[in-house]
């Protein structure tokens, strides 16, 4: 297999062995964060001034109604996004780091289909009501994930390096997922006019509710995943050099799976499937933050809010008075972006006649 | 007809110009009897309930009542037969893939075939709702063949087998059905409803007018299948070995690819997009006899037709209990299926 002047750039290992970790990023990056939550409070069909902003997150004031419109819907929208974006980011770079796949993100390893189906599937036969909604989601991100992995272990493809079966079963198993779920909710109106805005992925304030319910979720993916970042590092070059340097190989790839699919479950029981965030993010960050996950993890978390921030920004203000989705926004860019990746890595020179 | 036995040792049919292994044509057989069989059992059941000597009466034109004749003239039979095709020409879609990207997971919704042609339909009934129903097979082709072209145009002609080819594919769908998508959510209530029933795929609309229009594709897909054949079975050698045979791969395989999009198109206007069964089809055909060339496209589009009409039969036979749309029914007997003959494969090569 040639990989000609591709392994520079998506070989985890090159990168984190020749420049090391670069945690100098990450307060730039918090900084940033800030400045977009900011901004997004303050932008929308009522433009608040920033004084206004960071008077009604500092003194409360109960009678103002800039302070109630902040406190109510744009906060809960802004974290809402942030924790969306934070958690989709971390997921797709643990997932494209252990591929060792540029194109691997949890949109399309089923993890967002497999949620939808779930909460559409028992809400359709079985009534489950909305408290639910969590716990389902979750239990059917795994199911997705697991039966993308089953159909990728089937097929069974000889010479896969890079876990091209995966990303394929992936696909289609988001296809059947959505296509059930859709068909579903088709059947049901009272659950199409429920469900239809989130299962096409939506930021919006009142889902704050989700948010509580599962935000914990999110930060336990976070920390386990930065405790076991070295390892995780150390298997990206390679399980038997991971192995022969003290790794339990299995126990933590395992283990950082886990948390990454029970964090992007969460993200998608919160607002529905959003795709771009997953995939985009970790190539925008890689090149600056390295490839070494302690400072990949946290600087894909913080750049994955900032990006759903401005787009919901842009999905806000665009089109004004009318709110798009900000999802549809992102999964258009999402697919646009598929293809320029494609384009990079799989058609340069030398790359392109691989079976 | 003759028997003999070929130079590796195995029995061949020679059928006028057309020769075969013996179990291929066993196999053959064996299916075109499972499909007709159970073409009978889902014509006996229903909300009418007949027995097997009352479906052959009602079938060949003898005495019957007329909810017997409606219940199976009108209903039951064009459903049937609509299935039929419809599979028949998604796993052949699905198997012609394959062999061009060798990848056992192509698959024609993979490349944005389908949703191409899905999404042209959606354009038509939003912003020229006055195009009659009759058009939208053209519409559909049209969709599906701009997605092929470009597919091509995106990854260059050479490239138009292998791994490059399915990741495009896969990119092209994720943007087109975000544009599906907006469609969806952004127009009007009622006419986002028609549009999500055309993105369902469902045998519910079938007519006879359909089987008839339907018909003259199936006939087109029998027809490459045997003119594909031949080329399918250099491309599975790989790509130098077809090189050297003289396969002129350059253009053979963009032609596929279009053969490909335009019988997938086609269904898609009829039926809605199908998921899954372009892939399990080749699987299952290919586990119940090994096969090569047009042998192997014929065995993988009647298996094809078979599992529809499987999965149509239990999507009829639940309605009462449950709705189960027909992808739900294809996961509920195409997943089982899939996982059993990989067993069966695992064990047989332990031995």
């Amino acid at each position: 297999m040639a990989l000609g002047p591709v392994r520079e750039r998506t070989d985890p290992a090159a990168e984190a062995g020749a420049r090391g970790s670069r945690l100098s990023v990450i307060p730039v990056c918090l900084a940033a964060w800030a400045g977009c939550v900011l901004l997004n409070v303050a932008f929308g069909s009522k433009a608040i001034p920033m004084t206004e902003v960071i008077q009604a997150l500092v003194a409360f004031d109960e009678r103002n109604y800039d302070h109630f419109i902040v406190s109510s819907q744009r906060l809960p929208r802004a974290l809402i996004a942030s924790f969306v974006g934070a958690c989709l980011a971390v997921c797709g770079a643990l997932l494209q780091g252990l591929t060792r796949n540029p194109l691997a993100s949890p949109g399309l390893l089923g993890v967002s289909s497999g949620a939808v189906l779930f909460v559409v599937f028992f809400g359709f036969y079985w009534g489950v009501p909305n408290a639910w909604h969590g716990a389902v989601a979750f239990a059917g991100g795994w199911f997705g994930f697991f039966s993308c992995v089953l159909l990728a272990r089937v097929a069974r493809i000889a010479h896969d390096p890079r876990n091209l079966a995966l990303i394929l079963a992936g696909a289609i198993v988001s296809m059947a997922y959505a296509g059930i779920a859709s068909a579903l909710v088709l059947a049901n109106e009272s659950l199409r006019a429920e469900l239809l805005s989130w299962m096409s992925g939506n930021v919006n304030h009142y889902y704050i509710d989700r948010l509580t319910d599962v935000w914990f979720v999110g930060a336990g993916m976070l920390f386990v995943l930065l405790c076991l970042a070295p390892a995780l590092t150390l298997i990206t070059l390679g399980s038997d050099k991971a192995a022969a340097a003290g790794v339990a190989v299995k126990p933590v790839t395992l283990c950082a799976l886990t948390a990454a699919v029970a964090g992007a479950a969460a993200a998608v029981s919160v607002c529905g499937p959003i795709g771009f965030v997953g995939l985009v993010v970790p190539h925008l960050v890689r090149p600056v933050a390295g490839a070494h996950f302690s400072a990949l993890f946290p600087a894909c978390a913080l750049v994955g809010a900032i990006v759903v921030l401005l787009a919901d920004v842009v999905a806000r203000v665009v089109f004004a008075p009318y709110v798009l989705h900000t999802s549809v926004l992102m999964s258009l860019l999402g697919g646009l972006a598929f293809i320029v990746i494609v384009k990079r890595h799989y058609l340069t020179v030398g790359v392109a006649a691989r079976p | 007809m003759r028997v003999f036995t070929g130079l590796d040792q195995r029995q061949r049919v020679q059928i006028g110009p057309v020769m075969a292994p013996v179990h291929n044509v066993v196999a053959f057989l064996g299916l075109s009897v499972l499909s007709a069989a159970l073409a009978c059992v889902s014509i006996a059941i229903g909300s009418i309930e007949l027995d097997f000597w009352d479906v052959l009466r009602v079938v060949s034109g003898g005495p019957a009542t007329e909810d017997e004749r409606f219940a199976v003239f009108t209903v039951r039979l064009p459903r049937i037969l609509v299935g039929f095709m419809v599979g028949w020409v998604l796993a052949m879609a699905g198997a012609t893939l394959q062999s061009l990207a060798q990848n056992p997971l192509a698959e024609p919704g993979l490349l944005g075939l389908s949703q191409g042609a899905l999404l042209a339909i959606m354009l038509t009934m939003v912003f020229f709702p006055a195009v009659p129903r009759p058009y939208y097979p053209v519409i559909a082709m049209c969709g599906g063949l701009a997605v092929g072209v470009s597919l091509l145009l995106l990854v260059g002609r050479h490239n138009a087998g292998g791994i490059a080819i399915l990741l495009m594919g896969i990119a092209v769908q994720t943007t087109l059905s975000s544009v599906s998508m907006m469609l969806l959510l952004y127009t009007p209530q009622e006419e986002s409803y028609q549009l999500a029933r055309w993105m369902n795929g469902s045998l519910y609309y079938s007519t006879w007018e359909n089987v008839a229009r339907f018909g003259w594709w199936f006939g087109a897909s029998v027809v490459a299948l045997l003119l594909v054949g031949r080329s399918l079975n250099v491309f599975d050698l790989g790509d130098q070995m077809a090189m050297s045979l003289g396969e002129p791969a350059s253009w053979s395989k963009p032609a596929i690819l279009i053969v490909a999009s335009t019988i997938t198109a086609a269904s898609v206007s009829l039926v809605g997009p199908i998921v899954f069964v372009g892939i399990l089809a080749p699987h299952l055909a290919n586990s119940v006899s090994r096969a090569t060339g047009a042998s192997r496209l014929l065995l993988a589009s009647v298996m094809g037709g078979l599992l529809i009409m499987s999965a149509d039969l239990l999507t009829r036979v639940t309605t009462t209990y449950a709705y189960l749309p027909i992808g739900l029914t294809i996961v509920i007997i195409g997943a089982p299926a899939f996982i059993l003959t990989v067993r069966f494969a695992a064990i047989r090569e332990a031995r």
